[in-house]
């Protein structure tokens, strides 16, 4: 791993993008958002299959057959994991928002919280 | 040897035990009684359990489970020790103190199906936090914890409420993302992901601007998780409109897990030597003490008021973290004991009082000193032990950080502590007189039932319990400094876990009995 920068740029645009989009007033916008924002994550850790100091991670085996070292297994294993679970979470804000919609009858973070749009009054506080 | 494998085994009962009950409830489509028996015995075991551990760990030492038998720096570890012990015994009363609430608040056939698998999934995903030994399996932890939690907060919620759980979703998704980009960064630092193992690496990296960056973005995903002051915005919103027991839960548990981590991580796996960042540390803990209580002050809704003092008091404990000498963790963790229980308890009180009053809003409440005295005293007791009076748990746990505070020089801050603890008098009192010391309102009388008196009942228990952590202080402490102690002694730790790998693969002997 002696030159990254192209994987390097690459997370900083996806991160940089990610974050814009949540900051939108548009719950889709949001939704998108948080997919790069979790591809983001996942590409740093591709990015770190191994030592940036040169050295070889510690379980990797030296030297194949072929003359090929086999990549080190465990940044894969946490991709995996933090694939599923950015799945499952983004399925849950998919159905949140459009929870959200249904009840409120609005996609846009602001309307959400103004304080005029609300329903019926007298329903308030028996929670 | 098969018997302390066996004994090693119970580390993961916290986890595998919630689930599977979990999972057992989730065979009901409708909630039954034995569903309710079920939970209360699975959280009841736990209870007892995690007791068990905190005295055998206390007298033994940590104990270390290899999951799955891999050797310690590869495979993932599981540690118990004494901080962790008390965390899980905090975690599985809490959860029964507010599982009995909802039991006495609703009959079985009202109650929510998922409610109770998804408390059971949430305390599983808390105890693993608790006795994980390794950050990655720490990221599952917090994901299992999180998903269960954003089903629990909008499962009951009505057309007004379903909103607030969007800022509490979108602030802990970027903060699982943030979460994930730390464990790259720790991985590719240390070329390991296990505690023990970093504790050794990360002593030869001091000084290095690689782990301060590391270190300030894991402040900045367990500050999150914890509440502390620029990032606290998603808490206030999102705790007061959950059903009362559940609100109850989250705000005993939930944020303190992010004081745990930050213990853990800043206590056990960072060098101690990394004083900046805890001065840092210290200085957002004050602004979160004061800007917490000033939010409160202008609340005028029960629960809203208790929630903004989660966030004031939260600054209490990560202060203590920020002094950090072994007396400063102690008392964090005396605070975090003192903590959970009154919390749990006054969110339970605002329960109580939504549920007598019809309403938990301040100008519409009255005249429940006369319909409910008990719950009253229980009131008054657990608030006097939030504002810190003596001889409530809460004063000691207070005493402690701002003795330790005077020592080390830190004026402003204990004069923030201290005015703090004023405003969270003056916010209680607010409380007592606008729920308990004004009459009713003449067209909205209190009405009692049994379903509140049984309410008040476990509310009185909890009381009761609170009373007991401050009178027998002199014990609580003991177990606290002694966490502590067993926190900071990172070589302990990391010795530890190595011992571990001697347990499964023994010494070949011939004759040996085999594992």
């Amino acid at each position: 791993m002696t030159n990254q920068l192209e994987a390097a740029v690459l997370i900083a645009v996806l991160f940089g993008s990610g974050i814009f989009l949540c900051l939108s007033r548009r719950m889709l916008s949001m939704l998108f958002g948080f997919l790069m924002l979790s591809n983001a994550a996942n590409l740093v850790l591709i990015a770190i299959s191994g030592d940036p100091t040169g050295k070889r991670a510690a379980t990797v085996v030296e030297g194949a057959a072929d003359g090929r070292a086999p990549v080190d297994p465990l940044p894969q294993a946490l991709i995996l994991t933090a694939i599923v679970i950015g799945f499952a979470v983004a399925a849950y804000l998919t159905v949140l928002i459009y929870r959200l919609y249904t009840d409120r009858g609005t996609a846009n973070v602001t309307t959400l919280f103004d304080a005029k749009a609300e329903p019926v009054a007298g329903k308030e506080d028996l929670s | 040897m098969k018997f302390f494998e066996t004994m090693d085994n119970l580390v993961a009962l916290p986890v595998i035990f919630p689930a599977v009950a979990a999972l057992f409830c989730l065979l009901a489509p409708r909630p039954t009684v034995w569903r309710r028996v079920l939970s209360v015995l699975a959280m009841g075991g736990l209870l007892a359990h995690a007791l068990w551990t905190v005295c055998h760990v206390m007298a033994e030492g940590p104990m270390v489970l290899r999951l799955g038998g891999w050797l310690a720096p590869y495979g993932i570890v599981l540690v118990t020790d004494t901080l962790a012990g008390i965390m899980l015994a905090l975690s599985s009363f809490t959860a029964l103190a507010c599982a009995l609430f909802g039991f006495a608040e609703e009959q079985t056939a009202d109650e929510h199906p998922l409610r109770l698998p998804l408390l059971l999934f949430l305390l599983c995903g808390i105890n693993l936090t608790f006795v994980t030994g390794d950050l990655f399996n720490l990221f599952v932890a917090f994901e299992v914890m999180l998903l269960a939690s954003y089903g629990l907060m909008t499962l009951e919620s009505g057309a007004r409420e379903s909103r607030q759980a969007l800022p509490y979703l979108t602030l802990n998704l970027a903060g699982s993302a943030l979460f994930l980009a730390v464990c790259g960064h720790t991985y590719s630092l240390f070329g390991t992901l296990n505690f023990g193992e970093i504790i050794g690496r990360a002593d030869l990296l001091a000084g290095d601007y690689r782990l301060t960056l590391l270190a300030v973005l894991m402040l900045l995903v367990f500050g999150l998780k914890a509440g502390v002051f620029p990032l606290y915005h998603w808490l206030p919103g999102s705790y007061s409109v959950m059903p009362a027991p559940m609100a109850a839960f989250y705000a005993g548990m939930l944020t303190k897990v992010g004081v745990y981590v930050l213990i853990r991580i800043f206590g056990t796996v960072l060098p101690p030597s990394m004083t900046d960042l805890h001065t840092l540390i210290a200085w957002t803990a004050g602004l979160t003490m004061v800007i917490g209580v000033l939010g409160a002050v202008g609340q005028g809704r029960v629960q809203t008021i208790l929630s903004y003092h989660i966030v004031s008091q939260i600054g209490f404990m990560v202060l203590a973290i920020g002094l950090f000498t072994p007396f400063a963790i102690a008392a964090a963790i005396f605070y975090i004991i003192h903590h959970i229980i009154v919390k749990s308890a006054l969110f339970l009180v605002g329960g109580s009082v939504a549920r007598l009053n019809g309403t938990d809003d301040l100008s519409r409440t009255g005249g429940l000193w006369r319909a409910a005295p008990w719950l009253g005293i229980a009131f008054v007791l657990q608030a006097m032990s939030l504002a810190g009076l003596p001889p409530l748990s809460g004063f000691w746990g207070k005493f402690m950080i701002i003795q330790e505070g005077l020592t080390q020089g830190e004026w402003v801050l204990v004069a923030c502590s201290l005015v703090a603890s004023a405003l969270t008098l003056l916010s209680m009192l607010k409380i007592w007189l606008g729920a308990f010391w004004k009459d009713a309102p003449v067209d909205r009388p209190p009405v009692v039932s049994g379903g509140s008196r049984r309410m008040s009942v476990v509310v009185v228990g909890m009381a009761c319990v609170s009373l007991v952590i401050g009178f027998g202080a002199e014990t609580f402490v003991r177990v606290a400094k002694h966490a502590a102690d067993e926190t900071l002694d990172r070589a302990g730790y990391a010795a530890n876990v190595r011992a571990a790998n001697d347990t499964v693969y023994p010494a070949k002997t011939p004759g040996a009995p085999k594992p």
